[in-house]
C-alpha cells in the first residue's frame, strides 16, 4: 500500500498581491518502507513538498493521501493525531526542532508527548546518535551538528511511519552523516518507516532506495538503484537535466525524432 | 517546564509581572484609599462638629439607664464609655428659682471648688458660688422629700450644702452643652445653678409628682430623670461606621416617640455633611480607579500578546508534533496565567503598601490603613485584562498555520479601524454630552462618568496620534532617501514600518494624557481651592471672637491695630443673601479682593463708597427720658400722643415709649426709660406721633411738630443732649426736627444717623433683596455701589456693608452673627493676645491656607490625589514599557545593523538611526499626550466635580498652572531621551559582525 499519494498538487503562496507558485502538479506515490531522496535546487519546492506531506500546509489544488487517507477531508483534530502518531519531522533550521531550554532527552519525550511515552525508545535514539552523554545540557547550547542529530532523534520518538527530513545532514561532518542515514535506513528496516529525505548530500541520497528531483515545482526526474530517470509529466513535459543544458540549453528549439520505444530530441538551428 | 520558560523569557516575564502588578495594585488602591478617605471625612466631620454633633445624651424617666444606653451603643466600637447621671427638678419655697439636683459622673473634676468639698454622702451638695447658699447651710427643695413617710406625710429633704462650686466651662465637653450654670460674670436668673449631689441621695429621698416648677407649669412626671452620654471617639470611628452611626442616630430619633425617653443629639446634621461627602468621594474614585485600570490593561494587553508571541515558536512545535489542541491552549496559556496569578498577591500587597504611603502622606495623621473586601476583587479584576489580552494572542498562535512560524508571509499587518473608530465615538459623545452638561454639581449621580473623559480624550488622541505619525514619516521617508544622511533614513524607515511605532505611542500618549490631565487638574483645582479659600475667609487669617457690642469689638480692634493696616473688624451674618460687615479703611487693606472681578475697581474704590454719615447718635443712658417739642395746635377732637422709639442694649428688636399726648402748641414729653438702658446706652432711634380721631371728625388732621429738647435723667438729675440733625422717612429733605402728624401719610422722625438705604458690595444676584442686617430683621434693601462676582468673607449671594452704618441701622446683633477679626499679620498669635487684653476672647482661628486644606479633604479633592499619584505612576510604567518594547525591537534588528555595519555603514551613523527612532516615537507619545491632557482639561475642568459642595461664588479661575505641567512633560522627555541613549549604547554595543554567523531571531 502507498503511504504518499499525490495527485496534481499545487500550492500557491499569497504574499501582498503577488503569487509564487511553489509547486505545480506535482504526482508522485511512495510506498511503504520507501526511503525516498528529495532533490533539487534551492528554491525549487521541496521544504514546501515536506509541509504538504506532514498536513501543515493544505494544498491550494489536487489532493494528498496520507496512508490512504484524505488529508484533504482530514478535521484538525485527526490531523493533529496523525501527526502525533504517524509522523516525525526534521525541519530545515537544526534549532527549529528543538525546545532551546529543554535538555536532549526532553527533547525527545516533548515528541512522545501526544502518543504514548516511551523512555526506552529515547534512550535507544540518543545513544544511537551519540548523544546519550548529553546529559542536562540545554538543547540550545548545542552545536549545529549535534542539535541536527538530536533533531533526528526527536522525529523518530514517536516511532513515525513517514519519517521526513529536511536536510538532516547539511551541518553534519561525513561520519555523522553517516550515522544519520543508518538511523533512518535502520528504522526502514526494522520499523517500516517510510522516509523523504530532503539532501543536496550526494551520499545521503546515494544510500537511499529511490531519488526524486523536483525543479521549478514539478517533478522533473527520479533515480532508482543508480540510474537516472527524466519523469514524463501530465501533459507530456520533460524536464532537459541541468547536466544536458550545454547541449540543449533552456530556451532553445528541438527535433523530436521518434525513436522505437520513445523518442530523441535533437538541438535544431532555426 | 513552565518554569524553565519563564526563565528562558525572564525579562519578559519580568515586565509581564511588573505590568500586571501595577493595574491590580492601582485597583487594591482605590478601595483602601477610599476607605481612609471615608474615615478621614468621618473623623473630620465629627471633629468639626459643635459638641452636641460629636455624641448623643440618653435620657430616660423609667430608669433602667445603664442598660438602655447599652443597648444602643451595642455594636458601636467608635464610642467612649458612657458618662451617666442623674437629675430631678424642683422650686422652692420663697425662691423664684428653679433648681436642678444633679449628679453626673465624674462631675468634681470638672468643677473647681471655692470653699468646703465635693459631696460624698447622701443628702450632701454642692452650691454655685452665685446661688447666695453658704458652707453648711440645709436647704429644702420643694420637690425632693424625704424618703420616709412621716405624720404629716413627706417631709422636704434637707439638703446640706458642704462645697461652694466656681461654674466650670458650659463649652467643657463633659456637659454636652447642658447650661447648669450662668456662665461665669451673668447673673443666674430664673435658674439656679445646679446643686451636685451623689448617687447614694436617690435612695434616701422621693421626688413628688406635680411639683410646680419654675414656669409655674405642673409637672406631669416628675421622678429623677436617668442620662448617659455617649462620645463619639474621632481617634476610633471610620469609614465602615458611618452604616453604624446612621442606625444610632435613627434609634436615637426612635426612641424619642417613647414617651419616657429622649436622645438629644446633634449627630444628624453630621451623618448630612458625611454622607454628602463620602458620596461626592464615590464616583469619582471609582471613576479614576476604572481609567488607571484601563490604562493597566492596554499596557498588559501588549506585554501579555508579547509574552504568548515569544512562545510562538514553541507552540509551533508542539502542533508540528501533533500534540492535541487542549495541550497547544495550556501551553500557550500556561506561562501568562502563572504570571498573572502570581501578580495577583503581589500586586495587592504593593497596592496596600503604595495606599499606606499615600495615606500616611495625604490623609491627617492616625488614620488606619485598612484592606477592605472590595480591595481584592478589585485587584483580581483589574488582572482579568491580562487574561483577556492572553487569550487572543494565544488563540492566533494556535490557529494559525503552523509554517507561518518559521517563514512569515509578508502580510499586511493593518490595525483595524474598527477599534478606533468605537473608541473615537464615545470619545466624541462624552466630550459633547460634558461640554452640554456644564457644571456637574451632583456628584453622586451618572453624570460624574464626565469623570471618564479624560481618559476618553487621551486614548482617541493617542490613537490619532499612533495613527499619524508612520504616515507622517513616510511622508519625510523620501525626503531623507534623498538629503539626509543614512542614520534618520534607517530610523524613520524603521518608524514608518515598525510595529512598536503606533502601539508605543498609543500606550504613551494615553498614559500622558491621563497624567498630564491629572496634573493640569490638580494644579487648577488647587488653585481653586486657594482662590475660594481667600475669599471664603475674607483674609489670610480670620480669629473668631465671642460676641459683644459690635463697638466694642471695633474698638478693640482699633487699639489692638492702631495703625490700621493689619486688621478688621468683622461681623458675618448668615443668609441668604449673607452680609458682612466690616471697618471698610481697615478691610482694603487686609481683605482678600480681584479687581477683575469687580470690573477693574479696587478694594479700597469698593470700601471708599461704604461709609455713611458720621453724624453723633443720641445714647439715652438713665432711668427717664423727656423730649420737648413745639407744634400745632390740634384740630379739635383729635388727640395725638407721641411715642419714641429706642434701641436697647440685649434686645433685638425696638422698643418703644409712650411719651403723652399733645397738648397746645408745645409741652415737654417725659417717661421711664427700660430697665437696661441704666446700665448700657440706649439710643433714641425715631420719634412719632399715633392720632385717635374723634367719633365724628370734622377737620383733617395735619400737625407739625419739632423737637425741641431732648433729656436724661441719670441718678436723679436731669442732663440735656444735644439734638443731632434728623431725617424724615416720608420727607427726605426734612432736617430740622419737624415732622408731620396726620392720617394718611404719618411721618416718623429719625436722628439722621444713616442713610435708610445702606451702601453695600453686592455680590452675585441680590436683585432688590432684603439683606438681613445685624440684627437678622431684613429690614431693607441695600444701595448696591459695586458689583462684584466675589467679595471677601461671602460665600454665596450677599453684600459687604460698613459694619459702623449696619450697627446704626440694627437693633441688635442676631445669635447667628459670626463675630472676626480679619487679619493678615504675618503672626496673628500677637494680634490674638492683644484682642484679648481689649477684652475680646478669642474662639477660634483659621488660616485661608488652612480652609483651602479642608477643600482638599473633601470627597472630590481626595479622588483627585488619587487620580494625581496613580496617573504620574501609570505615566512612569507606559514610559517605562515603551522603552523596554523599543529595545526588543531593536535588539532582534541587530543582525540588520550588524550586517549594515559589515557593509560598511558608519557607527554614527547608527547610533543616529537607533537614536532618532527612539527619541521620535517616545517624544510623539509624550507630546501627544500633553496635548491630550490639555484638551481634555479644558474641556472637563470646570465640569468635573472639585467640592463636596460648589461654592456659589468666587467664580472659579480653573487656571491651570504651566510650571507643574511643564515640569510633568519635560520631566516625561529628559527621562525618554536618556533612555533613548542609554538603549541605543547598549544596542551598538552588542552589534558585532559575529553577529551574522547567528540565525536571526
Ligand atoms: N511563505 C512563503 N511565501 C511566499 N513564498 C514562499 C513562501 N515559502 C516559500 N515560498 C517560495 O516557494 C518556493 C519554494 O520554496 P521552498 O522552501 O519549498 O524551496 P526549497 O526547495 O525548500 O529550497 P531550499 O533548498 O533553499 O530550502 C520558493 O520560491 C520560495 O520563495
Ligand atoms: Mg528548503
Amino acid at each position: 500500500m502507498s503511504v504518499v499519494r499525490c495527485d496534481g498538487i499545487v500550492q500557491i503562496y499569497k504574499a501582498h498581491e503577488v503569487e509564487v507558485v511553489a509547486l505545480r502538479d506535482v504526482d508522485l506515490v511512495i510506498d511503504e518502507g520507501e526511503t525516498v531522496a528529495l532533490l533539487g535546487p534551492s528554491g525549487a519546492g521541496k521544504s514546501t513538498l515536506l509541509w504538504l506531506l506532514a498536513g501543515l500546509l493544505r494544498p491550494s489544488a489536487g489532493r494528498l493521501w496520507l496512508n490512504g487517507a484524505d488529508i484533504g477531508r482530514l478535521s484538525q483534530r485527526s490531523l493533529d493525531r496523525l501527526r502525533a502518531a504517524q509522523i516525525g519531522m526534521v525541519l530545515q533550521n537544526p534549532a527549529r526542532n528543538l525546545i532551546g531550554y529543554l535538555s536532549a532527552a526532553q527533547n525527545v519525550t516533548f515528541a512522545q508527548r501526544a502518543v504514548k511515552r516511551d523512555r526506552r525508545r529515547a534512550g535507544d535514539l540518543l545513544r544511537r546518535v551519540g548523544l546519550q552523554d548529553a546529559g542536562d545540557r540545554p538543547a540550545g547550547r548545542m552545536s549545529g551538528g549535534e542539535q541536527q542529530r538530536l533533531a533526528l532523534a526527536v522525529a523518530l520518538a514517536n516511532k513515525p511511519r513517514l519519517l521526513l527530513a529536511d536536510e538532516p545532514t547539511s551541518q553534519l561532518d561525513e561520519r555523522s552523516g553517516a550515522w544519520v542515514v543508518d538511523l533512518i535506513k535502520r528504522a526502514a528496516d526494522v520499523d517500516g518507516t517510510t522516509a523523504v529525505v530532503v539532501t543536496h548530500d550526494m551520499s545521503v541520497s546515494e544510500a537511499l532506495g529511490r531519488t526524486v528531483t523536483i525543479r521549478d515545482g514539478r517533478v522533473g526526474a527520479e533515480g532508482r538503484r543508480g540510474e537516472d530517470f527524466v519523469v514524463v509529466g501530465r501533459e507530456g513535459a520533460v524536464q532537459v537535466p541541468p547536466e544536458y543544458h550545454h547541449l540543449l540549453p533552456p530556451g532553445s528549439m528541438a527535433r523530436i525524432e521518434e525513436l522505437e520505444d520513445g523518442i530523441a530530441l535533437r538541438r535544431a538551428e532555426p | 517546564m513552565i518554569l524553565r520558560g519563564l526563565w528562558e523569557r525572564r525579562t519578559l516575564s519580568l515586565v509581564v509581572l511588573i505590568i500586571a502588578v501595577v493595574p491590580i495594585a492601582s485597583a487594591a488602591v482605590g478601595p483602601i484609599y477610599s476607605a481612609a478617605a471615608r474615615t478621614t471625612i468621618v473623623r473630620e466631620a465629627v471633629r468639626t462638629a459643635p459638641l452636641e454633633g460629636r455624641g448623643w445624651r440618653y435620657t430616660t424617666t423609667s430608669g433602667g439607664i445603664q442598660a438602655k444606653v447599652g443597648a444602643f451603643t451595642r455594636g458601636a466600637g467608635f464610642t467612649n464609655p458612657p458618662i451617666f447621671g442623674m437629675e430631678a427638678t424642683s422650686g422652692r419655697a420663697d425662691d423664684k428659682r428653679a433648681f436642678s439636683l444633679v449628679w453626673q459622673d465624674g462631675q468634681c473634676e470638672h468643677l473647681t471648688l471655692a470653699e468646703g468639698r465635693c459631696p460624698r454622702a447622701s443628702m450632701e451638695v454642692m452650691a454655685g458660688q452665685a446661688s447666695g447658699f453658704a458652707l453648711g447651710q440645709t436647704i429644702h427643695l420643694s420637690a425632693v422629700r424625704r424618703a420616709e413617710v412621716g405624720d404629716a406625710g413627706r417631709d422636704p429633704a434637707p439638703l446640706k450644702v458642704v462645697g461652694i462650686y466656681r461654674p466650670g466651662s458650659p463649652a467643657d465637653p463633659f456637659w454636652f452643652g447642658r447650661t447648669l450654670f450662668a456662665p461665669p460674670g451673668r447673673p443666674e436668673g430664673d435658674k439656679a445653678d445646679a446643686l451636685f449631689t451623689v448617687p447614694e441621695t436617690r435612695l434616701d429621698t422621693y421626688i413628688v409628682a406635680g411639683a410646680v416648677d419654675f414656669t409655674g407649669a405642673r409637672q406631669p412626671e416628675a421622678g429623677w430623670t436617668d442620662y448617659g452620654i455617649v462620645f463619639i471617639d474621632t481617634d476610633r470611628i471610620e469609614g465602615t461606621d458611618i452604616d453604624v452611626l446612621a442606625a444610632m442616630q435613627a434609634a436615637a430619633e426612635n426612641a424619642g416617640s417613647n414617651e419616657d425617653t429622649i436622645v438629644f443629639s446633634r449627630v444628624a446634621d453630621v451623618l448630612r455633611v458625611v454622607s454628602a461627602n463620602a458620596g461626592s468621594l464615590g464616583v469619582p474614585t471609582l471613576l479614576v480607579i476604572a481609567q488607571l485600570v484601563g490604562l493597566g490593561w492596554m499596557l498588559l494587553f501588549q506585554t501579555v500578546g508579547d509574552l504568548v508571541r515569544a512562545r510562538g515558536a514553541e507552540i509551533a512545535l508542539a502542533r508540528l508534533r501533533g500534540h492535541g489542541r487542549a495541550r497547544v491552549w495550556r501551553f500557550a496559556l500556561a506561562e501568562p496565567l502563572l504570571l498573572l496569578a502570581v501578580a495577583v498577591p503581589l500586586g495587592l500587597l504593593l497596592g496596600r503598601a503604595a495606599a499606606g504611603t499615600m495615606i500616611g502622606a495625604l490623609l491627617p495623621a492616625g488614620v488606619p490603613v485598612r484592606f477592605p473586601v472590595e480591595a481584592a476583587p478589585a485587584g483580581v479584576a483589574a488582572m482579568l485584562g491580562g487574561v483577556l489580552a492572553a487569550a487572543p494572542a494565544a488563540w492566533r498562535t494556535a490557529t494559525r498555520p503552523v509554517t507561518e512560524e518559521w517563514r512569515r508571509t509578508p502580510r499586511r499587518s493593518a490595525r483595524g479601524w474598527v477599534l478606533d473608530a468605537v473608541v473615537l465615538s464615545i470619545t466624541a459623545l462624552g466630550l459633547v454630552e460634558l461640554l452640554a452638561t456644564g457644571v456637574i454639581t451632583d456628584v453622586s449621580g451618572q453624570s460624574s462618568s464626565a469623570m471618564a473623559v479624560p481618559g476618553l480624550v487621551a486614548l482617541g488622541v493617542a490613537l490619532l496620534a499612533g495613527r499619524a505619525l508612520p504616515v507622517l514619516t513616510r511622508r519625510l521617508f523620501g525626503l531623507t532617501r534623498r538629503h539626509g544622511g543614512l542614520g534618520p533614513f534607517l530610523a524613520l524607515r524603521q518608524v514608518a514600518r515598525g510595529p512598536v511605532t503606533a502601539g508605543s505611542v498609543v500606550v504613551l500618549g494615553a498614559a500622558f494624557g491621563l497624567a498630564t490631565f491629572a496634573v493640569s487638574a490638580w494644579s487648577a483645582t488647587s488653585g481653586d481651592y486657594e482662590e475660594t479659600a481667600r475669599f471664603h475667609n475674607g483674609a489670610p487669617t480670620a480669629i473668631t471672637v465671642r460676641p459683644v457690642e459690635p463697638r466694642r469689638l471695633i474698638e478693640a480692634v482699633n487699639a489692638a491695630d492702631p495703625g490700621g493696616r493689619t486688621a478688621a473688624p468683622v461681623i458675618k451674618v448668615p443668609g441668604p443673601p449673607e452680609m458682612v460687615a466690616t471697618d471698610p479703611a481697615r478691610l482694603a487693606a487686609v481683605g482678600y479682593w480681584r479687581p477683575e472681578l469687580a470690573g477693574g475697581r479696587t478694594l479700597a474704590e469698593a470700601a471708599a463708597a461704604l461709609p455713611g454719615p458720621a453724624t453723633p447718635r443720641v445714647w439715652l443712658r438713665g432711668d427717664r427720658f423727656r423730649l420737648t417739642a413745639d407744634h400745632d395746635p390740634l384740630p379739635k377732637g383729635w388727640s395725638v400722643r407721641l411715642f419714641a422709639t429706642l434701641r436697647v442694649p440685649g434686645q433685638l428688636r425696638p422698643v418703644q415709649i409712650p411719651l403723652g399726648a399733645l397738648t397746645g402748641r408745645s409741652g415737654t414729653h417725659a417717661w421711664n426709660l427700660p430697665p437696661g438702658c441704666a446700665e448700657a446706652a440706649c439710643e433714641l432711634r425715631a420719634v412719632r406721633g399715633e392720632t385717635t380721631p374723634p367719633p365724628e371728625a370734622e377737620e383733617d388732621l395735619y400737625v407739625r411738630v419739632t423737637v425741641t429738647g431732648l433729656a436724661t435723667r441719670a441718678n436723679g438729675r436731669w442732663h440735656a443732649l444735644d439734638l443731632p440733625s434728623w431725617r424724615v422717612d416720608e420727607d427726605p429733605d426734612a432736617r430740622d426736627g419737624t415732622f408731620v402728624v396726620t392720617v394718611p401719610g404719618n411721618q416718623t422722625l429719625r436722628p439722621y444717623t444713616y442713610e435708610p438705604r445702606q451702601a453695600g458690595v453686592a455680590v452675585g444676584a441680590l436683585g432688590g433683596k432684603a439683606v438681613p442686617g445685624l440684627d437678622n430683621a431684613y429690614a431693607g434693601p441695600v444701595r448696591t455701589v459695586l458689583a462684584s462676582a466675589a467679595g471677601p468673607g461671602l460665600t454665596g449671594v450677599g453684600v459687604l456693608v460698613d459694619l459702623e452704618q449696619a450697627d446704626r441701622m440694627a437693633y441688635g446683633v442676631h445669635d447667628k452673627a459670626v463675630f472676626q477679626v480679619w487679619t493678615r499679620s504675618a503672626d496673628p498669635a500677637a494680634l490674638e493676645r492683644a484682642l484679648e487684653e481689649q477684652g475680646l476672647s478669642v474662639v477660634s482661628r483659621r488660616t485661608s491656607a488652612g480652609l483651602a486644606a479642608s477643600f482638599a479633604g473633601q470627597g472630590p479633592g481626595l479622588a483627585l490625589m488619587l487620580l494625581l499619584v496613580s496617573a504620574l505612576a501609570a505615566a512612569a510604567l507606559a514610559l517605562g514599557r515603551t522603552v523596554l518594547a523599543l529595545f526588543t525591537a531593536a535588539r532582534r534588528r541587530t543582525y540588520e545593523l550588524a550586517a549594515l555595519e559589515a557593509s560598511g555603514a558608519r557607527v554614527a551613523a547608527l547610533r543616529v538611526a537607533l537614536l532618532l527612532e527612539q527619541v521620535i516615537t517616545v517624544a510623539t507619545g509624550t507630546l501627544a499626550g500633553l496635548v491630550a491632557g490639555l484638551v481634555a482639561a479644558r474641556a472637563a475642568l470646570g465640569r468635573i466635580p472639585q467640592f463636596a459642595e460648589p461654592p456659589v461664588t468666587p467664580p472659579l479661575p480653573h487656571e491651570v498652572a504651566l510650571a507643574p505641567v511643564a515640569a510633568v512633560v519635560g520631566a516625561a522627555l529628559l527621562v525618554s531621551l536618556l533612555a533613548a541613549v542609554l538603549v541605543s549604547e547598549a544596542l551598538l554595543r552588542g552589534i558585532r559582525v559575529e553577529r551574522l554567523r547567528d540565525a536571526p531571531a
